[in-house]
């Protein structure tokens, strides 16, 4: 059995707290990851789930919840020095290849910056070589590393980014939409590139995106969030062939394949929250229905999926 | 239809290697600037011109026999000539070196202002900023009620407590001309702080001056550096309305204004006494207000390509 | 079938800081009435160009259309004023655009934003031009519209502001809608009923659509035929079927196996297409894809390739249909959806070229 390398246990993410425009953008969520996986988690706007990764790596400070990196909170007091190992040990990739490297600085800067705060290299000499390797990784030159982010095209600084988040060597690397930015043939390199890294360095991948046959090729399972809350977790094939929970089948049944007669013959189904009919006082969790696979429901439906989907 | 021969049609793939290489020369953020900057005639004129006023402010006073202290009532209030290039005030001072000798004195003044303003408004705007909630509420307060004591108030009070002089003018100036650049600071700060290159940093374990220092001050300069060059012309013009109210610089030292406030009695009948000084003060201010504007054109993302 | 527009080698610049920009280098095609024309293409293929270049969107200076016609209705867009493309717009020709935040205006009401359209077009009342927005909002799916018409458009969810935008386009039922990636910025749930509406729309008005996208998902679900574009020029064109069933150009090949099909195991690489589009100050000689083109021949990089016809309605321009070229296999996701279409003509016939 493959060890856990984070467990998240009913993160909560509540933003302007005690004011009337109170937004509960993570509401009490719970799931593993385990090493060397790649966990997708996919949803609609507004869902949660960029909120999630964010939290997970401390960028917001947890309403409620633990975070558990190798068994060690990452939320709580913590002192600069403990904090320091956790972002050697997490990092992150961006959505906005435009957004995400500072237009005022130069390549290798921005690469060596992590190199630089963590104090990675003794000389300026080995610093510029761990660059050059860096840059050699993920598909670029040497020449790059003094020019500027508004000289390259966004699949390059996409690239640059992930050779930002290599540059400290972490273990494990969320995703936050890498891809959705990006053409089409040019998501199909950066997604090449994030597997081989996986396979070449041992990273976990969270990787979070609404483009959904992207997720099933990348990952190994996949979470799907709801207005704050996971609904379903499992592997990604079963998860495509066999979606429970009524959201997870209305979306999957949303998206357009590249196939005109498949597309001719579809039929999409809605999904409207009051199919439920949750009642009052009825707890909702997530529940294994099949090994393996959760949803979320009340103890009426886990019943009835159960006897639904035997396996 | 003409022959084509058979071997153009064998396989030759693609150079991969070459896909990914640059051939534009590198331009960075500043070099692209202050090319865009070049195009814009009025403002490089103005950057000529303020040139050329620093540059006579200090090779101005070789070019007379005159030293800007000499004084002879003989004569005394003497019309532009070819001895005296712009006349004598009322007390036979050659009014060309005094000119000369005042723009040392203005600009150092504005910049000396502008200077220390830049450097309590940045750092209370960035910080004010970056923290947000309570502290930014209270720094920012602060500013605001600062804003609010009625300026001449002030001044007059600094006079009286610290005597005039080139330093009291100064302070007088800085006290309240940072907040507007710690509000322009603080509007920067606020919009970059959750760009995606921050919270980059801040994941890679980026310390609070670390982030400031690197990535958000240098992001912010744009409309830093506009306000600094509006600041400067803005601090020459409250000087010279300062002296004019008598609250300014006493002699021996002398600034445009100063000498603008000894013309303007005697104006109907020695115009060029007023006339120089006022000029040479517009002319100042015009420049730093068209680099100004030019800087913020050339800085403006929509005009870029 | 009735053509309602004709481009014929529509060439479009940009006279930019760095050089003259060739945006569009020489476009043709056709489209009939009450079909949906797909144009696919990724950033810098100059898709978005030519359907802003057929509203005569593209501000000139620094835009310029050198060269080629547009003939709408008979009548050539090219040739218009201002004034007269004014009358054109929202009447005949209308658009709707990605963001549909950034294109209403948010201190207006959605119903006075569709009156406008209507009173600028028509000679009737105010009250009857009202009647006619709480119509259109009801048509386009937007519940209870006799109080949505007088909201404004923060108080409306983005699926719903894209139904707005879709009711003012089609408020002076015109006749061309071109719909540049209406549905990209939506959720996939949202993406799905737009896309749902638009083709009831089409079926009951009998519009015309040109659909821009980078979607092959969205192409294959609305599109009756389909214009692949890459760097200013469209390399393959043809039937839905055609386009997805017998892809013939490398680049067509390199888009639809960039995409992982639903039963695709995660073992397999994708075929991802190498580097990156080309420089349009200095389109490069022959054939603009090559570089990134693991079968270029070396022709490619010598003469642009010519249009081979390969069935009523599949052109294809690529040197890989000359008699003397050899057989070059798609990759293999792409061969294995490869099926034989009856439509096909015996040979690839050539229609037009620099030889």
């Amino acid at each position: 059995m493959t060890e856990k390398l984070l467990e998240i246990k009913g993160l909560k993410q509540h933003f302007n707290i005690g004011r009337p425009n109170l937004v509960k953008a993570v509401d009490g969520i719970s799931f593993d990851i385990y090493k060397g996986e790649t966990l997708g988690l996919v949803g609609e706007s507004g869902c949660g789930k960029s909120t999630t990764g964010r939290s997970i790596i401390r960028l917001y400070e947890a309403t409620d919840g633990q975070v558990l990196f190798n068994g060690e909170n990452v939320h709580g007091k913590k002192s600069t020095a403990e904090l320091k190992k956790f972002n050697r040990k997490m990092q992150m990739i961006f959505q906005d290849p435009y957004a995400s490297l500072n237009p005022r600085m130069t390549v290798a800067d921005i690469i060596a910056e992590g190199i630089d705060i963590h104090g990675l290299a003794k000389t300026k000499k080995e610093r510029m070589e761990k660059v050059y390797e860096l840059l050699n990784t993920v598909g670029l030159n040497k020449e790059h590393a003094n020019r500027y982010p508004h000289e390259f095209s966004g699949g390059q600084r996409q690239r640059i980014g992930i050779a930002r988040a290599l540059a400290v060597d972490p273990d494990f690397i969320i995703a936050d939409e890498p891809i959705s930015a990006l053409d089409v043939s040019i998501q199909a390199q950066v997604v090449n590139l994030m597997k081989k890294l996986q396979k070449e360095k041992g990273l976990t991948y969270l990787f979070i995106a609404h483009d959904l046959s992207m997720v099933k090729y990348i990952s190994d399972r996949i979470g799907v969030m709801y207005f704050g809350k996971l609904v379903e977790l499992a592997p990604a094939d079963e998860l495509y062939n066999t979606p429970i929970h009524p959201y997870t089948q209305s979306l999957l049944s949303a998206i357009p394949l590249p196939d005109p007669e498949t597309e001719r013959t579809r039929v999409r189904t809605g999904y409207d929250p009051a199919v439920h009919q949750y009642k009052e006082g009825e707890e909702l969790k997530m529940r294994e229905i099949k090994p393996g696979h959760f949803v979320y429901c009340s103890e009426a439906e886990y019943n009835k999926y159960k006897l639904q989907y035997k396996s | 239809m003409q022959q084509i021969s058979k071997d153009k049609f064998k396989v030759v793939g693609n150079s991969s290697a070459e896909a990914e290489t640059i051939t534009r020369p590198s331009l960075s953020f500043w070099k692209d600037v202050f090319m865009r900057f070049k195009k814009n005639k009025l403002a490089m004129f103005g950057l000529v011109l303020l040139i050329i006023l620093i540059f006579m402010a200090f090779v101005g006073p070789f070019l007379t026999q005159y030293d800007y202290r000499q004084n002879d009532l003989m004569k005394a209030n003497q019309p532009p000539s070819a001895e005296h290039y712009f006349g004598t005030d009322d007390l036979g001072r050659d009014m060309f070196a005094r000119i000369w000798y005042g723009a040392k004195i203005s600009l150092f003044i504005g910049i000396a202002a502008a200077i220390i303003d830049l450097v309590i408004g940045v750092i209370w705007g960035g910080i004010s900023g970056y923290k947000g909630g309570r502290v930014d509420e209270v720094m920012m307060r602060i500013a605001d009620v600062l804003y609010g004591i009625p300026y001449l108030l002030l001044v007059i009070l600094l006079m009286v407590v610290l005597g005039q002089g080139l330093g009291t003018m100064i302070l007088a100036m800085s006290i309240t001309g940072w907040i507007n650049m710690a509000r322009i600071t603080r509007g920067q700060v606020l919009s970059l702080k959750n760009q995606e290159y921050i919270l980059a940093s801040r994941t890679l374990g980026a310390s609070v001056s670390r982030i400031m220092g690197k990535h958000l001050i240098p992001n912010a300069m744009g409309p830093i550096l506009v306000t600094l060059t509006l600041t400067i012309p803005n601090a020459i013009f409250t000087e010279a309305f300062l002296s004019y109210l008598g609250l300014g610089l006493t002699p021996p030292l002398a600034s445009w204004g100063t000498m603008a406030n000894d013309g303007i009695a005697a104006m109907s009948y020695y115009p060029w006494r007023v006339f120089f000084p006022a000029m040479f003060i517009c002319l100042t201010i015009f420049a730093f207000n068209v680099i100004g504007d030019g800087i913020r054109d050339a800085l403006d993302p929509r005009l870029r390509k | 079938m009735e053509k309602l527009l004709e481009v014929k080698d529509l060439k479009v610049s940009f006279h930019t800081y760095g050089g003259e920009v060739q945006a569009v280098r020489g476009v043709s095609f056709d489209l009939y009435k009450g079909e949906t024309l797909a144009i696919v293409g990724e950033s810098g293929s100059g898709k978005s160009v030519t359907s802003q270049t057929l509203m005569k969107l593209i501000p000139m200076p620094p835009g310029e259309i050198k060269g080629g016609q547009i003939l709408f209705k008979g009548q050539d867009i090219v040739q218009k004023t201002e004034k007269e493309m004014q009358a054109i717009r929202g009447k005949d020709i209308s658009m709707i655009f990605q963001d549909p935040m950034t294109s209403l205006n948010p201190t207006m009401r959605i119903g006075t934003q569709i009156m406008e359209v209507i009173l600028k077009h028509q000679e009737i009342s105010k009250e009857k031009a009202k009647e006619r927005a709480i119509e259109l909002l009801k048509l386009v799916g937007i519940p209870m519209p006799e109080k949505r018409v007088n909201q404004y458009p923060h108080e409306f969810s983005g699926g719903m502001r894209q139904r707005a935008m879709i009711a003012i386009a089609l408020a002076a039922r015109p006749s061309l809608l071109i719909a540049d990636e209406p549905t990209t910025a939506l959720d996939v749930t949202i993406q799905a009923q737009i896309l749902d509406l638009m083709k009831e729309l089409q079926s009951k008005l009998d519009t015309s659509i040109i659909f821009i996208t980078h979607d092959l998902g969205v192409v294959a679900n609305v599109a009756d035929r389909v214009a692949v574009m890459y760097a200013g020029e469209i390399v393959e064109m043809g039937t839905v079927d055609e386009i997805f069933y017998d892809p013939r150009h490398p680049y067509t090949w390199g888009l639809l196996a960039s995409m992982p099909s639903l039963d695709n195991d995660g073992e397999t690489e994708l075929a991802a297409i190498p580097g990156t589009p080309p420089d349009l100050t200095n389109p490069p000689v022959g054939d603009a894809f090559a570089p990134r083109n693991p079968n270029a021949l070396a022709i490619d990089y010598e003469q642009e390739p010519p249009v081979y016809q390969v069935s009523e309605t599949h052109f294809v321009k690529s040197w890989l249909l000359h008699p003397d070229a050899p057989a070059v296999e798609p990759p293999a996701s792409v061969k294995e959806k490869i099926r034989p279409l009856s439509t096909n003509f015996d040979k690839p016939v050539l229609v037009k070229g620099d030889l």
